[in-house]
């Protein structure tokens, strides 16, 4: 396995531990409505999110400035990854645009604290969509040339 | 229609080199192993540079290293 391949799987597994845990997190202390209120579960929340997003971008850097870890063949996969990232990003925007206009249609109004988790939720799905595209990348070119 | 195929002596051109091993071919051009894997199996095309790298790794030139094909369908 090509070591940018290597670190794409981990950083799929730690977007998704971190997305699992922070959907944990809104479950077992709350909904919307206390994270608009606590302040502490707030901070909890953007403690995951920053720690994942720093964990993933650590990850990749080590492969990306370690010499000879990656070559031309892996620089076009890597090249090729955000077409998947962009389409993951507007199909996640996309869906709570959706799902925010259809809930607070009748109230005219949407609460504030959607903007943040937004924000967490398209940063998640992008770098997980960048992991999923690199893997893509690898099992298309295994699989057709 | 035309399609065109490249294909390549890697494997055997290493096998007249002393058996040299795709790691000891991928070190010498700067590319991974699993670049050459992927290059013997013909499921990838290098860039120039590489195809050069590779045919002056073997010390040939690059037509006995990569052959141009074109298959009509």
């Amino acid at each position: 396995m090509a070591p940018l391949q290597k670190r794409a799987w981990y950083g799929l597994v730690i977007g998704l531990v971190f997305a699992v845990a922070l959907l944990l997190v809104f479950i077992t202390r709350g909904d919307v409505t206390t994270f608009d209120e606590d302040l502490g579960f707030r901070m909890i929340v953007y403690a995951l999110w920053v720690g994942g997003l720093v964990a993933y971008l650590i990850v990749m850097n080590l492969t990306l400035r370690k010499p000879g870890q990656i070559d031309e063949r892996d620089r076009l996969i890597l090249g090729r990854a955000p077409k998947i990232q962009l389409l993951a990003v507007i199909f996640s925007l996309a869906a709570w645009s959706i799902a925010l206009t259809e809930v607070y249609w009748d109230q005219g109004q949407i609460p504030v604290i959607f903007a943040t988790l937004m924000l967490i939720s398209t940063l998640v799905v992008s770098t997980l969509a960048q992991s999923v595209g690199i893997l893509i990348g690898y099992w298309r070119i295994a699989r057709y040339g | 229609m035309a399609n065109a195929m490249i294909k390549n002596r890697i494997r055997r051109l290493r096998f007249d080199h002393g058996e040299m091993t795709q790691e000891e071919l991928a070190s010498c051009v700067g590319c991974t192993r699993q670049t050459i894997i992927a290059l013997e199996q013909g499921k990838y095309v290098p860039s120039i540079t590489l195809a050069f790298q590779i045919a002056r790794a073997f010390g040939v030139t690059l037509e006995e290293v990569f052959q141009y094909e074109e298959q009509k369908r």
